[in-house]
């Protein structure tokens, strides 16, 4: 058992298994939309695209140790690029991709400035204002963005040679975008850039001694998230062919929050696991209540961080860590720990938190 | 950059610029409480210079001042350069390493993240490549000589290290900066007796090695005073004694009074 555990653990083992994990889930993911049907087809493409978001999100709670109220104005703030852009001056549905990010990227550089002088709770407030003030901004500018009435635009239409259907297509490609938008944000963090970040969270004063700018990666960071937020904006316009001031209300903010939490902060997967939350469960809640899909969609998340403070993606780790030490433990057992009898306990035993998942244990700020 | 290595190898504590860092005037403090009253002292290139002193009397503000973590008047030029009233940043860009007290290691980070940071300041975006990374690895290489221990953990986080280690890199993490001016606050603050002179060997062989100043507060005076060339000793904000750190050793009165702890019998404070 023991000589297994070693084979499996050495460095060209673990990244074969990478390679076929991700091999896998690529063949699942490209499969997908050949077997659902077209409804679930378009409620996993929903999925993808608040996985950018909340990726996003991540970069700057999770990673960066700031906080972000307002991150649906971002997002509306890409939707809104597009549709105007599909409106007005009838441009390809791809060309409205990189100008979306381009300009939220600036946005949030901008808004990144108050992110300098204010934390925590000052922080949240100061951005759920952005939110807050979105809606009755884009209900004014009727000119534009139509008012309260919204703007109807063309769907993404799949190319005649590709012979797929509507929600097929938008389901791939949504799935790219995505699936490079996920990548992008792993390369950041591993990057000079992405560990000055987490310096800055670890220890401010420690980062700065070592030369890394506070001002100039709090800020970037503030832009990058932004940056993620409005290309998933942008992916919902293509998606639902639809903008309208009322869905980006500041809940929509609360909501992006909220399933990055559940998913699991400073997580590389936890965005997609916050994604499926933020998508699956209000519909669920609506069918167990119809009052109130709102209370029972914040009891579960209540739920969720008392099970799994680490988010989904900290009880899946904690779970593959518990399972490992079961069998490491049960391997050299005669003499070394005097231990009651550890195969007995029962699996889903919580692990003590000394076990950490990639990364942290969830910090929103520090004080 | 100023390149440590490239300077002629001179007897120790006899460099050939003996204003490598000169401190003058120096004030500095917190809000209204002003810790120090004007200190004067320079250190020659190449020197390990002690801070001494008991609590309070201002050696760690020193060390801020220096690295521009509080703000200081009068004037402290390291090579030339005027230090006071740049960021930490800034100082770090002209060669100023700061080990700060109670280490400050990136708990989140590998130990060899954590030592990537040490190297910001070298790998600026537009110099970037092949070249800047094999500089890095060599570096990193060089770290793992001097703190073996490092090297077997250099993947694991810095936070499941333990308050040695931390220490270990957290001097390793500095030293990536190449840095012409190692400051270091309290290295031996809640570590073994064992540790801390293994740790104080090491920052001897960094210094002979790599001809690195170093500037190191401490409290275990007469751990400081084997390793250090000169030694100042502070009181309430005011040198109150400064000379070769074998005088001041040898100087046991001084010291006891200055310091209250007996340094000839060897007794750790």
């Amino acid at each position: 058992m023991r000589t297994i555990l070693t084979t499996l653990g050495t460095g060209r083992a673990r990244s074969l298994r990478a390679a076929l994990t991700a091999l896998l889930a690529a063949a699942v993911a490209v499969g997908a939309p050949f077997y659902f049907a077209p409804f679930q087809v378009f409620q996993l493409t929903m999925v993808l695209l608040y996985a950018v978001a909340l990726a996003g999100l991540n970069l700057l709670v999770g990673f960066g140790g700031q906080i972000s109220l307002g991150h649906g104005a971002f997002f509306a703030a890409g939707a809104y690029t597009a549709a105007v852009m599909l409106d007005r001056y009838d441009s390809a549905h791809l060309a409205t991709l990189p100008v979306a990010a381009a300009g939220c990227f600036l946005l949030g550089l901008g808004f990144g400035v108050p992110a300098l002088r204010l934390r925590g709770l000052y922080l949240a407030l100061v951005t759920l204002s952005f939110a807050v003030f979105l809606p009755p901004l884009l209900k004014r500018l009727e000119p534009v963005t139509g008012g309260s009435m919204g703007l109807t635009v063309d769907k993404l239409q799949p190319p005649a040679w590709s012979g797929l259907a509507e929600d097929q297509w938008m389901y791939l490609v949504v799935l790219a975008v995505t699936a490079v938008a996920l990548l992008l944000a792993r390369n950041l963090l591993r990057s000079r850039v992405g560990r000055a970040l987490l310096a800055l969270r670890d220890d401010e004063s420690a980062a700065e001694v070592m030369g890394v700018r506070l001002s100039l990666h709090k800020t970037l960071a503030f832009a990058w998230s932004a940056m993620f937020a409005g290309v998933a904006g942008c992916l919902y316009t293509w998606v639902i062919g639809f903008v309208s001031p009322d869905s980006f209300s500041f809940v929509l903010s609360i909501t992006l929050l909220a399933g990055l939490v559940v998913g699991g902060l400073a997580s590389l997967y936890g965005p997609l696991l916050g994604a499926a939350f933020v998508m699956y469960v209000p519909s669920v809640a609506q069918d167990v209540s119809d009052a109130a899909p709102g209370v029972v969609f914040g009891l579960l998340i209540i739920a969720v961080m008392f099970v799994a403070p680490t988010g989904l993606a900290g009880l899946a780790g904690r779970a593959r860590d518990a399972a490992t030490r079961r069998l490491t433990r049960t391997a050299p057992a005669a003499g070394r720990t005097p231990e009651p009898a550890p195969t007995t306990a029962p699996a889903a035993d919580p692990a003590p938190a000394d076990a950490e998942p990639v990364g942290a244990p969830p910090r929103t700020e520090k004080e | 950059m100023s390149e440590p290595t490239t300077t002629a190898p001179t007897e120790a504590g006899a460099s050939a610029e003996p204003d490598f860092l000169k401190v003058s005037g120096l004030h500095a403090g917190y809000g209204q409480a002003r810790v120090l009253q004007g200190l004067d002292f320079t250190v020659a290139r190449g020197e390990v210079c002690a801070i001494l002193g008991p609590n309070g009397a201002g050696k760690t503000t020193t060390m801020r001042a220096l690295s521009g973590m509080v703000r200081g008047q009068g004037s402290v030029t390291l090579n030339g350069t005027e230090l006071l009233g740049r960021s930490p940043e800034q100082a770090a860009r002209l060669g100023v390493a700061h080990v700060p007290e109670g280490r400050g290691t990136f708990n989140d980070l590998t130990v060899e993240e954590n030592l990537r940071v040490g190297a910001h300041v070298r790998t600026g975006r537009w110099r970037r490549g092949r070249a800047e990374r094999a500089v890095v690895a060599a570096d990193l290489e060089r770290i793992y000589d001097y703190f073996p221990k490092l090297r077997d953990r250099s993947r694991q986080t810095a936070g499941s290290l333990s308050g040695g280690e931390q220490q270990m890199l957290a001097i390793g993490r500095a030293l990536m900066l190449r840095p012409s001016l190692l400051l270091l606050d309290e290295p031996s603050l809640g570590l073994a007796p064992l540790v801390t002179r293994e740790l104080f060997e090491i920052v001897r062989a960094v210094n002979e090695e790599e001809r690195t100043t170093v500037v190191v507060v401490e409290q275990n005076a007469q751990l400081a005073l084997d390793v250090a060339h000169r030694a100042h000793v502070l009181e309430a904000g005011r040198l109150v004694l400064s000379g070769p750190a074998a005088e001041i050793r040898e100087d046991g009165q001084v010291a006891e009074v200055y310091l209250g702890v007996s340094v000839r019998a060897g007794k750790n404070g």
